[in-house]
């Protein structure tokens, strides 16, 4: 009864907030510090709009405007806050039978973020991206407690369009943010990885030069500790390199095409679990193209990767690839809402001889520039030649919602 | 339950607005807050003597070079206090390379002239005087004109206690001009809490004013303009491009660039931007939904802005409520003198 009684509080405080959205007048931090809405930097938040992304670029200083900037000293705290309450289903099964459906549903709070970011100075700002440890219950995700980002950028190094990354930061060979996208399922091609190994998905700690900005060419280079959660498996320090050019106006973002060829190269040690004895490092690559392409309010979204990892962190007697990648199309309507469809395909190595497929379709009815309505279904499919498909059903409705 | 609950949820959506139509007005409060008192500088106080000096120098037309020109001729009042033509026609028909800018609160303005070649109203208004475009005559010419003027001489002895000098008559221009001062608009009298004052797809178009149009970044504060100065990309595109601030500078950084003009009263003063290429307010949201015309030194601010045939018609309803009462200034009277005598229409076409 009690459980009854609380899922019903936040269903009505779900509805409450989703109907008197007119009396909300929240604005995150960056929209806070220059009185701008939020749809100034996203064409649907979270996703960055080309204004945003060069807004970003320019170490979160508007560009061309840099002299008139204040620091976190003259301006609103720079703080904001972002989490999502809903309905989630969620059922995992064999196409053919056998053991019987495993299924999840439920009315829950989705996590919260703490962000924080501005200018330390003219040419210093920072990002920080705080995620507070929350214990699971009953209709409450569980999180651990991380400092998901906390990065500072110099900006205009040497030249005006050269910046500095350095601390923990999302590295720019995601050609397609991670924490920015439309969907509540991931990027399954940014979480593959051999056994125990990293994944592109996760931010990284370390340094980022990066230039360009404003011509057709810009790059990224890079040198971090490598995203593996256990770090004892990979020691040794990874680097990569992005370089990326925009054909016509804009940023490839929401005009404007953008072309993106990324190199990741790291070492780590094998999962304990395929060897018995402690053995040394292990090279891994990862090799990805990408497009964003924009028309008639249409983005299409192109990544695909290809990964070479050392026979040892598989266990195989060979070296291993694989790849995978996906196409996601989307479209932002004058009217507040957005809708989304992708097809996310992983082609697992040999040895393993699977294939992850997954459809996703959705969309998001902004009733404020931060807070949105979001509805979607996504079917993501294991193929197995030898042996049954297993399917997942995984559908939401959340409000999603940042001030 | 939780299907009771979720269907409660599906069933409630309908009720939700069709489109958002709150704005985040504390964010617009910060920086388009409504027009302080006008700016006065201590060597030229408001004085009425001196403004009314001012009003007849401004109509004039004896301040040409063949007495057929006047302030008024290109700063029309009956066309926002500006040219309603692209560029302008000067003296002996000769055509100039920008849109006049509008008079209408130019007091309020940092600089003056697209590319903010004079500091203040008093340095800009000798400016077209002795430019052969425009007014075609010289400061040295037009003193002795006036000083032959028994009226005029007799009111700069009143007002400055001297006979005419080409700093006087700066003055008095200068001093009338801070008169042509826009009363409140629909927007400010939003701004003041009457939710009635502008229509919802002016407020539509605020949101988008300080959202997906990217405006306010460059159109802000009382004026709607950051006083600075920014390349659209507008005429460079053609052979021999006016470079703008650049001929002034002459630093490379402003090349193509000019002065953010203000929006207030904006719908009064077509055609727009320097060019006066863009015919009408929706002509020009088009050219920056389009992304300005790419060149070397385009202002970074400047992107594609994917708008709606809906979107650009809320945003210039938001520009029609920043029209504001304007000031009716007749044609005043002039002194007579034995020279030519003045244009009793103050120059207006």
């Amino acid at each position: 009864m009690k459980t009854l009684r609380a899922q019903a509080l936040l269903a009505v405080l779900v509805i409450l907030a989703s109907i008197l959205p007119q009396e909300a007048s929240a604005i995150p931090a960056f929209a806070r510090k220059y009185g701008f809405n939020c749809t100034m930097c996203h064409s649907a938040f979270p996703r960055l709009n080309d204004f945003g992304a060069r807004y970003r670029a320019n170490a979160y200083r508007l560009p061309g405007r840099e002299n008139i900037e204040k620091t976190i000293l003259e301006s609103p705290p720079p703080v904001a806050f972002r989490t999502a309450a809903g309905y989630t289903y969620d059922e995992y099964k064999h196409v053919s039978g056998g053991d019987a459906p495993a299924k999840q549903s439920g009315f829950e709070m989705d996590g919260l973020d703490i962000l924080s970011a501005g200018l330390l100075g003219q040419k210093i700002g920072y990002m920080m991206v705080f995620v507070p440890g929350i214990t699971e219950s009953r209709g409450l995700a569980g999180q651990e407690a991380t400092l998901e980002m906390a990065s500072v950028i110099f900006s205009h190094l040497a030249s005006t369009t050269l910046n500095l990354r350095a601390g923990r930061f999302e590295p720019a060979y995601v050609a397609f943010s991670v924490k920015r996208h439309l969907t509540a399922t991931p990027y399954e091609i940014y979480d593959y990885s051999f056994p125990g190994g990293p994944t592109l998905s996760e931010t990284q700690t370390g340094l980022e030069l990066s230039g360009g900005g404003h011509g057709p060419l810009r790059f990224a280079v890079g040198l971090v500790e490598g995203s593996s959660t256990n770090l004892a498996k990979d020691p040794a320090r990874d680097g990569y390199v992005r370089i990326e050019g925009v054909l016509g106006p804009g940023e490839g973002q929401t005009a404007g095409h953008r072309f993106g060829l990324t190199g990741y190269f790291g070492q780590a040690r094998p999962d304990s679990s395929l060897h018995s004895a402690q053995t040394g490092t292990e090279t891994f690559s990862r090799l990805g193209a990408d497009a964003s392409l924009n028309a008639l309010g249409l983005n299409l979204a192109v990544q695909y990767l290809w990964g070479n990892d050392q026979k040892a962190l598989w266990g195989q007697p060979d070296k291993v690839t694989w790849s995978g990648g996906f196409a996601e199309l989307s479209y932002a309507s004058a009217y507040g809402a957005t809708g989304f469809a992708r097809f996310d395909l992983v082609k697992e190595p040999s040895s393993v001889d699977r294939d992850i497929r997954r459809l996703t379709i959705g969309g998001r009815y902004y009733l404020e520039d931060n807070a949105a309505v979001h509805l979607e279904y996504s079917r993501r499919t294991v193929t197995v030649p030898a042996a049954d498909d297993a399917t997942e059903d995984f559908a939401t409705v959340r409000f999603d919602f940042a001030f | 339950m939780k299907r009771i609950l979720l269907i409660g949820f599906l069933l409630a959506m309908p009720a939700m607005p069709l489109m958002p139509l709150s704005v985040h007005a504390e964010g617009a409060m910060l920086t388009n807050g409504p027009l302080p008192p006008v700016p006065v500088p201590a060597d030229n106080p408001q004085t009425d003597p001196k403004i009314h000096l001012g009003a007849q120098l401004y109509f004039d037309t004896r301040l040409s070079g063949d007495n057929t020109i006047s302030c008024a001729t290109c700063h029309d009042p009956r066309t926002g206090w500006a040219n309603p033509h692209p560029t302008d026609t000067g003296i002996r028909g000769q055509v100039g390379g920008r849109n006049s800018g509008t008079i209408i609160n130019a007091a309020y303005m940092r600089y003056q002239f697209w590319d903010g070649r004079a500091a203040s109203l008093e340095d800009q208004a000798l400016g077209p005087i002795h430019n052969p475009i425009e007014m075609g005559e010289t400061l040295e010419n037009v003193v002795k004109k006036l000083n032959a003027i028994p009226g005029y001489k007799e009111q700069f002895n009143q007002v400055f206690g001297t006979d005419v000098t080409a700093d006087g008559i700066a003055k008095a221009i200068a001093s009338f001009e801070r008169t042509v001062i826009s009363g409140p608009s629909a927007y400010d009298r939003w701004l003041a809490g009457d939710r009635t004052a502008m229509s919802r797809a002016a407020v539509r178009g605020l949101h988008l004013f300080n959202g997906k149009a990217h405006c306010s970044p460059c159109h802000s504060g009382p004026l709607f303009s950051d006083q600075s100065f920014h390349n659209l990309g507008a005429g460079m595109d053609k052979p021999d491009p006016d470079l703008g601030r650049f001929k002034e500078t002459k630093d490379p950084a402003d090349s193509g660039r000019f002065k953010t003009p203000t929006l207030r009263n904006i719908e009064l003063t077509p055609p727009y931007l320097h060019t006066g290429v863009e015919k009408s307010l929706m002509d020009v949201i088009s050219f920056y939904d389009r992304g300005g015309v790419r060149n070397s030194n385009l202002d970074p601010m400047m992107l594609p802005l994917n708008l709606t045939r809906h979107e650009k018609e809320d945003l210039v309803e938001f520009m029609k409520a920043l029209t504001g009462t304007i000031p009716a200034i007749p044609v005043p009277g002039f002194p007579e003198g034995q020279g030519a005598a003045a244009d009793p229409k103050g120059g207006l076409r």
